[in-house]
């Protein structure tokens, strides 16, 4: 039966709408399904496969059981890539949850041209991940990039930022936080949908503007800080192309930008160990569901649903 | 008009996202790891029937060589009706990714440009043919050079051409600073330290007198060389002892201290920055140490003649270091569908010299002698030098190091970390010694 004809039929038929828009329905999503089959499932699968068996690509895989998840835990460098990865997470994140927050509040009391001040600032988020700001930043942390420009202009000698170990992650960090339009653009939506009228009513009795923040602001909005929270600490344990394009996908100097994403990568495509690279993969996912699964648990003490 | 966040906003909330969340945690690991076991099945080539062949041949390399390459096929094509050779290039950083999933798809390229640190784990692995079972005319390339493509005895690659390390020097910036180039014939590792010190300190401000030598592996395979070691054995096991490792970064980190070479970060910086951004090529330092074909890129970079000298300590040890690098091989796939016509292509680029005429050096120094001799004429004045530089110290190579074991193609990576760690002092060098012989071993094995 073609699809004009099922369509036309749940029409007019008005008893038969259930079972015939559950077909309808079906035709019209095939693609998609076809799509998430192929292209995410199946290699989802593949690699939970993969990640109990030696694999180098060029020969089949055979199994090996749990012996590449055992492998980690003897691994310095990937308790390295995991520590760099945690530190990047733990301290950009709400860094940049901040700087999102702060600017959506600026913005939220109604300038002129605000439409144009959130495209701009949203502007980082669109290109932070991308291989350009990745070289952008190369330079401007340079040995004589920007950075060291202006500090010289206040007499003060900077480094090689970008490649010394010590600083490599803290730029990493910069450009992540840099990069909070997405988060400042769903906030400054929350902050919206707070009434006027509870800001009226406090300003009334006395309260001061910090007093509302913490006890009208930050409540209230408590469950869209929740949601960009998840959403960045996700994104954030995922970082690979800045990390890859700064140290030149090596991780340097000294394995201080060895995100958890860029030693997978190494290991799958430089050391031909495809293997262990899934069982990586399927340990982040560990990680990053296991950390989701304690935030929202952790939520239920500090978000608050306006009922 | 107030939005009540309701029981329903709630639910939504918390739905998104968990969607988000999940989708994303899913897409973490779908991220790195794409790609099933690898099929047997070889994808059927088109136009099959008749008298048309196709074959795919991959390669690395700028846009330049892309636009080379294309004229060599079209000539290939040109003087081989019905055969059609469809070009595979990327830059050299993403072909490995490329070759290896490709390989695993069981859509391997029929010719394969191969690099030395790879070729042996397609070798072993069962990728490539066997080329004294095809029909491919060796008789104009030096048996030393056709043996760099053995692995186990087997014959996987030909090299293209061929490359040697050395020591580049700007004469113009040692003139301007008032010191000496250094004599090649006779100077020891000792004395390319005091004299990038003494460059260093003559220059002045923003002038060193050498880029930091310990990026590649190539630098500690000449001087185990000079001690009678070999980077490799044989067999694939490691063959340089840490005395010889530990001088190696030794050398890097007095360079260091002396002033010769820059400090840490501004070191790994211009590591990162190719030719163009290096010392040399930025007329900010006399000397570096390079693979022989970059010597037009430094220059052009560079703006002024620079000269080719052979690495320090050639005479200072039990023999000479230095060796002559297959630039890259090219090799022809075990399941390719037309073998034949792949060794013809093979053939055609290694022994035609208008191939030669169209690519001139950008493969390395030819190495079929006959063609080389062919383009001598043709070359660039920096080609050129380098030509006679590889004539001068031809003599005075005995043999060529063994192919790199699998797992080689990590070993740069390791010594770029642990020199890292070194130059940033948190290594000394016997520990860096040790680090980097028990990782090389680990990753090789």
């Amino acid at each position: 039966m073609s699809v004009m004809q099922e369509v036309a039929k749940t029409r007019g038929a008005s008893r038969e709408t259930r079972k015939g828009d559950g077909k309808a329905a079906a035709i019209f999503l095939a693609p998609w399904f076809v799509g998430l089959g192929l292209i995410t499932a199946f290699p989802l699968l593949a690699s939970l496969y993969l990640s109990f068996t030696d694999y180098s690509l060029l020969e089949s895989p055979s199994w090996i059981g749990i012996e590449n998840y055992q492998r980690m835990f003897d691994d310095p460098r990937w308790m390295q890539s995991l520590s760099v990865t945690l530190r990047y997470v733990l301290i950009s994140v709400p860094l940049q949850l901040m700087a999102a927050l702060g600017l959506a509040m600026v913005l939220d009391r109604g300038l002129r041209g605000l439409a144009i001040y959130r495209s701009v600032y949203y502007l980082p988020s669109l290109l932070g991940s991308s291989v350009a700001i990745a070289l952008l930043w190369r330079q401007v942390f340079g040995a004589d990039g920007l950075v060291n420009q202006v500090l010289a202009y206040f007499g003060i000698e900077g480094y090689g930022w970008v490649s010394h170990p010590d600083y490599a992650l803290g730029t990493l960090m910069v450009l992540n936080v840099w990069t909070f339009g997405a988060p400042m653009i769903i906030f400054l939506a929350g902050l919206r949908q707070i009434p006027a009228m509870y800001y009226e009513a406090a300003s009334i009795d006395g309260a001061s503007k910090l007093r509302q923040f913490f006890n009208i602001t930050i409540p209230l909005l408590s469950p869209i800080i929740f949601f960009n929270l998840v959403l960045q600490l996700i994104g954030a344990f995922q970082s690979f192309t800045q990390a890859f394009i700064v140290s030149g996908g090596t991780g340097g100097p000294v394995d201080s930008t060895l995100f958890y994403t860029l030693y997978l990568y190494q290991n799958g495509f430089k050391s031909f160990d495809m293997g262990y690279a899934s069982a990586m993969a399927w340990f982040l996912l560990l990680i990053v569901a296991g950390m989701t699964a304690v935030n929202f648990l952790a939520s239920k003490f500090w978000v608050f649903y306006d009922d | 008009m107030r939005a009540t966040t309701t029981r329903r906003g709630r639910t939504r909330a918390a739905f998104i996202a968990m969607t988000a969340a999940g989708a994303m945690a899913l897409g973490a690991c779908a991220g790195g790891s794409s790609g099933g076991p690898g099929s047997d099945s070889t994808q059927a080539e088109e136009g099959g029937d008749g008298d048309g062949v196709e074959i795919r041949f991959s390669w690395w390399g700028s846009d330049d060589r892309h636009q080379t390459t294309q004229e060599i096929i079209d000539l290939f094509e040109e003087k081989n009706p019905g055969i059609t050779v469809v070009p595979d290039y990327t830059d050299w950083g993403g072909y490995w990714d490329k070759l290896a999933t490709s390989t695993a798809g069981g859509d391997t390229p029929d010719v394969i440009t191969h690099e030395e640190r790879f070729i042996a784990d397609y070798a072993n692995r069962g990728v490539l043919a066997d080329l004294e079972s095809l029909d491919v005319d060796t008789s104009e390339i030096p048996e030393t050079i056709i043996d760099g493509g053995r692995v186990e005895g087997t014959l996987y690659g030909l090299a293209t051409g061929v490359n040697a390390y050395a020591m580049m020097a700007d004469p113009q910036i040692f003139a301007d600073a008032g010191v000496e180039v250094p004599d090649d014939t006779t100077w020891t590792w000792e004395d390319f330290v005091k004299v990038s010190a003494e460059l260093s300190e003559a220059a002045g401000d923003g002038v060193y007198g050498t880029q930091d030598i310990g990026f590649n592996e190539a630098g500690l395979s000449v001087l185990a060389r000079q001690k009678g070691q070999s980077l490799y054995n044989e067999d694939g096991s490691l063959g340089v002892d840490k005395e010889t490792v530990e001088e190696f970064f030794q050398i890097g980190l007095d360079l260091q201290e002396s002033g010769g070479s820059p400090d840490g970060s501004r070191t790994v910086e211009i590591q990162n920055a190719g030719p163009e951004g290096s010392l040399l090529g930025t007329n900010a330092g006399g000397l570096g140490v390079w693979w022989s074909n970059q010597l037009g890129a430094l220059s052009s970079a560079s703006g002024n003649d620079l000269e080719l000298l052979r690495m320090p300590g050639e005479t200072e040890h039990e023999r000479t270091g230095m060796y002559f690098k297959p630039a890259m091989f090219y090799s022809v796939s075990a399941t390719s569908e037309h073998p034949e016509e792949s060794a013809m292509f093979v053939d055609f680029l290694l022994n035609d010299p208008e191939v030669a005429a169209l690519q001139l050096t950008d493969r390395g120094l030819p190495s079929n002698l006959s063609v080389r001799e062919s383009i001598l004429g043709d070359l660039e004045a920096a080609d050129a030098k380098v030509a006679d530089f590889m004539a001068e110290i031809e003599d005075e190579i005995p043999d060529a190091p063994s192919v790199p074991p699998n797992g080689a193609g990590d070993v740069q990576d390791i010594m770029i970390r642990i020199n890292s760690e070194v130059l940033f002092g948190s290594m000394t060098p016997d520990e860096a010694a040790d680090a980097f012989l028990s990782e090389v071993e680990a990753a090789t094995s």
